[in-house]
């Protein structure tokens, strides 16, 4: 279960206002919202990648902010994150950019052949042929390429929890939606949380078991996809109907 | 006292605050640097293979470009003072200038500049491209230290480096000088190594390596730091990489000028 408590940070002004959330263990919960809004703000205070001003973020009851000294370690080992653009190291080839997804003292212990099976499976896991692409490094793969061995270097640790910051950002409608899918049968397979940080109104509708709007820093909506769909709440429905018609365009697009 | 005058005395003292604090918090930031990369080291949290790789990237592929600063810094220091000087003074006296300008002063500052452009402007813009690609948040996220892998290894592979290419610059920039004394002022081997020998101190070297090890140090802590700071994206990689140059260059000059009251004295 992740739990953000009052989470506020303040760039130069107020980006996130005193979030209060809960993701339940197991579920598939996404996050809209417009840009600026603070989405991926609350995503990074998770693992401490931006740390809030005020309020804490519990995993699975452990405090990040006010608890024990190793527990930013301790939730690392539990959380993958799935970043906007991959953020793949350039100078790694995709072994070792999937490698660097297992914890460093398991690495240590474990024998070249094992490490190299586990990156074989997480890249099978995510629809990809490893023989083709091990060797590979990321300017030599296409976006959705990127996307996938960016998923596998965050699941190939094991996480029990998933965030994903806009997965499906820059792909083309036939590669979002099937990022989508991966998403959706990764959770299950997997058994994971998942927060999913999306800009695909539709594509997290139809996956995810409960979504959350912020807007300007604070939640305005959290509920099931059904009652964000039925929703009289004029920035949730500007939302719906935006949402609507770009999957009425992506349809004629395709 | 009326009010424009009051408004620009405010806004003097403004500016002034501002640079206040972001020296302050430029001190602080590469003060927790640098703490955070000797804790690296001392824990041996940073690979070998990287500090060889830096090195290589560092030293070896340097070593063109230091040939020809050095080389140009000993034929130019030799022309000119076989101009200003071998008309009123001994002839092995070109040896002496030669040598102790190229050891003291021009193989340490030239070698220092060339690193700036060549190996400090690359750090800043390979890292200030890391963080706005979220690479660095990856390595974070991942639980692994960005300072031991990224930072450490190339500090550690500055100060290694720098005293090695300033002894190479020493070398080539003496050897330039005495070729193109002979050639322009017919002082031979033996009249210049006499004059090289003849006000020759064994502290000099130190001088000039212990120079050559504060520039090797400063160059990678700065452009590393300064690469860590980088926001935004392709602009804000140019602008962080650009202010890099300027304030390794500055640093550089600053340390330089403050060195012979230090240990020349």
């Amino acid at each position: 279960m992740i739990r953000y408590r009052s989470v506020y940070k303040a760039f130069d002004v107020p980006v996130l206002r005193g979030v209060d959330l809960t993701v339940e263990t197991g579920e598939m919960f996404a996050l809209f919202g417009p840009s600026g809004t603070g989405k991926s703000v609350l995503l990074k205070t998770t693992l401490a990648l931006v740390i809030p001003d005020r309020g804490d973020v519990e995993i699975d009851g452990l405090s990040l902010y006010h608890g024990r000294k190793d527990a930013l370690q301790i939730i690392r080992r539990k959380v993958g994150y799935v970043f906007q653009h991959a953020a793949l190291f350039d100078s790694l080839n995709v072994l070792d950019n999937v490698r660097m997804g297992l914890p460093e003292d398991e690495l240590a212990r474990m024998r070249e052949a094992d490490v190299t099976r586990r990156v074989w499976d997480a890249l099978e896991i995510v629809n990809l042929e490893p023989r083709e692409i091990l060797a590979k490094i990321p300017s030599e793969l296409s976006g959705g390429m990127k996307k996938r061995v960016g998923i596998a270097r965050a699941i190939v640790g094991r996480p029990e929890v998933l965030l994903w910051d806009e997965p499906t950002t820059g792909l083309d409608p036939v590669n979002a939606a099937a990022v989508e899918r991966l998403i959706k049968r990764l959770s299950g397979e997997l058994e994971v949380t998942s927060l999913l940080v999306t800009h695909d109104i539709e594509g997290g509708l139809e996956i995810c078991d409960r979504v959350a709007m912020l807007d300007g820093g604070r939640l305005r909506f959290c509920g099931t996809p059904a009652e964000f769909r039925s929703s009289s709440d004029p920035v949730v429905r500007a939302f719906v109907d935006r949402a609507a018609a770009e999957a009425a365009l992506d349809m004629v697009a395709t | 006292m009326d009010l424009p005058v009051l408004s620009s005395f405010v806004g003097w003292f403004a500016g002034v605050g501002r640079a206040y604090r972001t020296t302050l918090v430029h001190a602080g930031q590469i003060g927790s640097l640098s703490w955070n990369t000797l804790v690296a080291i001392v824990r041996l949290r940073v690979q070998p293979r990287e500090i060889l790789n830096q090195t290589y990237i560092m030293g070896i592929q340097s070593l063109p470009i230091v040939f020809v600063t050095a080389s140009l810094a000993g034929i130019v220091t030799s022309q000119q003072g076989g101009y200003q000087l071998i008309s009123s003074s001994p002839r092995y006296i070109l040896g002496t200038l030669v040598t102790t300008s190229v050891v003291l002063e021009l193989a340490p500052l030239l070698t220092a500049i060339v690193l700036v452009g060549r190996i400090g402007a690359r750090i800043t813009a390979e890292l200030g491209t890391m963080v706005v690609s979220e690479q660095i948040d990856a390595f974070e996220s991942l639980g692994r230290d960005p300072i031991a892998i990224l930072a450490a290894p190339r500090i550690i592979a500055g100060v290694i480096t720098m005293p090695l290419l300033v002894a190479f610059a020493n070398v080539i920039g003496v050897g330039a000088g005495q070729i193109t004394a002979q050639i322009t002022a017919g002082v031979g081997s033996e009249e210049f190594f006499y004059g090289a020998r003849l006000f020759w101190h064994s502290w000099d070297l130190v001088y000039g390596f212990s120079k050559a090890a504060i520039f090797g140090l400063v160059i990678p802590v700065i452009s590393v730091h300064m690469g860590l700071r980088t926001r935004g994206g392709a602009e804000g990689v140019g602008l962080q990489t650009t202010q890099a140059v300027m304030f390794m260059i500055l640093t550089i000059l600053i340390i330089d000028a403050m060195f012979p009251p230090l240990l020349l004295e």
